[in-house]
């Protein structure tokens, strides 16, 4: 499985192409059944950037963790290029919102753990890490430890783990939730030209619409009780996008409206 | 942490104030008459009983028997400790099947063990050790277990989206996460093994009765037979001050090892 990843060249076939059909998902808490999804059907295209928003409790992060493998539906079927998933794989990156970089791991370390089951040689392992350092803004903090860097550096180098095995997917659970509004938005347009550089498909979870309109293809709004989408919005403006355009303002209003009117 | 405005010497000048003022107050207390000489004596007999003590060998000899004692026991205990930890820390089956048994051993006090060691080893040597390993033994394997049992659940999701295998798991994922909680075990095992290492020495065979006891905890049961209060109050600060100079050792061993912060 993992050996099919090629770390030196970039993907030549169109990969990373996600199939969710009739998904369902109930959790028991506290001697109650909640429907974490309902139903769920949705088609992402290769190399498409998707957001999912939507309040807490609408399965957001629930669809992602059934992407990465580490939990599975009820019901319904999730597939990546016809692949059914059963299980977490280095062809679907993920970013978690806490970075979880290891704590007894330098930078360096941590990234190159993600290339530790992919064949290839030393060399062109810490090639393909340093490569990486550089593309995240990591230079020269390359042998620091977790807890000596900030938060927007540890969620680069997260990135960057997410990143080095060339995943078609890429998973990122609010990458970007816990940083100030500053680096959010700085590490948004780096966020951008790694998706373009690297030409993987993203899928984003966020609370944050105007992230989602700014970076994504399409937003995705969910609701809960039980957990479904609302609604689906292609976002058509050419990249970099600006704020105040018009059409990002009339989007951004629709999507807001839509939450306030679901939340009840 | 209030302590962190304070530098290295000023700290431990503050931890001198207590001792100090104790050895003021014994000494005005000595220096008016007020001390009964059977139960206690000045310090400067202290002194001049530790300088006689160096002199004759005494005392280094003791203390160097103590120690030796000590370590011994406490390595053999803290390795199987260790090894039994890991392995219950890793098995479902392990823990099955040696849990229930070890958590009730545990609660057996460890010179509650004396009688039942000594009928089957003797009060020599093999006795001592057995006793100080067998006190290392549980804090080290409760420590090593909790470790390998308690890898906070992010970590090891990480483990499974990178597809490592059983042994990187382990080596890059359960180990690491396991060490500070291993060496609270190693530190909480040494200070096992001191204190048994004194009631072994204390109460088994010791030295004024049959010649076999050796140590500070047979230096001390001696000195109080024979009325040595001197002695006694001597070999009580060695104790203290090895048990304190090896707690500092472990843990200056263990921050050494531990460079990083749990987030």
């Amino acid at each position: 499985m993992a050996d099919a990843l090629t770390l030196s060249r970039p993907k030549t076939v169109e990969v990373g192409s996600v199939q969710i059909s009739d998904v369902s998902k109930t959790f028991r808490v506290e001697g109650r059944t909640v429907h974490a999804l309902d139903d769920v059907s949705l088609a992402i295209a290769s190399g498409e950037f998707i957001s999912i928003v939507g309040p807490s409790g609408c399965g957001k992060s629930t669809l992602l963790r059934f992407l990465a493998g580490l939990d599975g539906p009820d019901s319904g079927r999730i597939a990546v290029d016809g692949e059914v998933i059963d299980r977490p794989s280095l062809k679907r990156g993920i970013v978690f919102q806490d970075h979880r970089l290891l704590p007894w791991f330098s930078v360096e370390k941590n990234i190159a753990l993600s290339l530790h089951s992919l064949a290839g040689s030393e060399a062109e392992k810490r090639e393909r890490v340093q490569y990486l350092i550089d593309l995240v803004g990591l230079s020269g903090f390359e042998k620091a430890l977790p807890h000596e860097l900030s938060g927007g550096m540890s969620q680069r180098a997260a990135i960057a783990r997410g990143l080095a095995p060339r995943p078609p997917l890429l998973l990122l659970d609010e990458p970007l939730g816990a940083l100030d509004s500053l680096t959010r938005s700085y590490l948004q347009d780096e966020l951008l030209a790694i998706w373009e550089r690297e030409k993987s498909t993203v899928v984003m979870v966020t609370h944050d619409v105007e992230e989602a309109i700014y970076l994504s293809d399409r937003v995705v709004v969910m609701e809960p009780r039980p957990g479904r989408i609302a609604k689906i919005f292609e976002v058509s403006g050419k990249r970099p996008r600006h704020r105040d355009d018009p059409d990002f303002v009339t989007i951004r209003r629709e999507i807001t409206d839509l939450l306030a009117h679901r939340r009840d | 942490m209030t302590t962190s405005t304070l530098n290295r010497p000023q700290l431990i000048w503050r931890a001198l104030v207590l001792p100090a003022a104790l050895v003021v107050l014994w000494s005005l207390l000595d220096a008016f008459g007020a001390l009964n000489g059977d139960i206690i004596v000045s310090p400067l007999q202290v002194l001049k009983t530790s300088y006689e003590g160096f002199a004759d060998g005494s005392i280094p000899g003791a203390t160097i028997a103590t120690l030796l004692r000590a370590l011994v026991g406490w390595t053999i205990g803290a390795s199987i400790g260790l090894a039994f930890g890991v392995l219950i820390g890793l098995s479902g089956v392990a823990r099955g099947l040696f849990d229930p048994s070890i958590a009730s051993l545990r609660q057996i006090a460890l010179f509650a063990w004396i009688p039942l060691l000594s009928a089957w080893f003797g009060n020599g040597e093999v006795m001592k050790i057995t006793l100080i390993a067998l006190g290392a033994f549980f804090p080290m394997a409760l420590g090593a277990q909790a470790g390998c049992q308690n890898v906070p659940a992010p970590f090891r999701e990480v483990g499974r989206v990178l597809e490592l295998d059983r042994r990187a798991t382990l080596t890059k994922i359960v180990f690491p996460a396991a060490i500070p909680s291993i060496l609270a075990g190693l530190e909480l095992s040494l200070n096992i093994a001191w204190l048994g290492t004194f009631g072994a020495e204390y109460l088994i065979g010791t030295g004024y009765i049959n010649g076999m006891g050796d140590g500070l905890g047979a230096y001390l049961a001696a000195a109080r037979e024979y009325a040595r209060m001197d002695q006694v109050l001597l070999g009580v600060l060695f104790l203290a001050l090895i048990g304190v100079a090896l707690d500092r050792l472990v843990i200056g061993f263990s921050r050494r090892l531990i460079p990083w912060r749990m987030p």
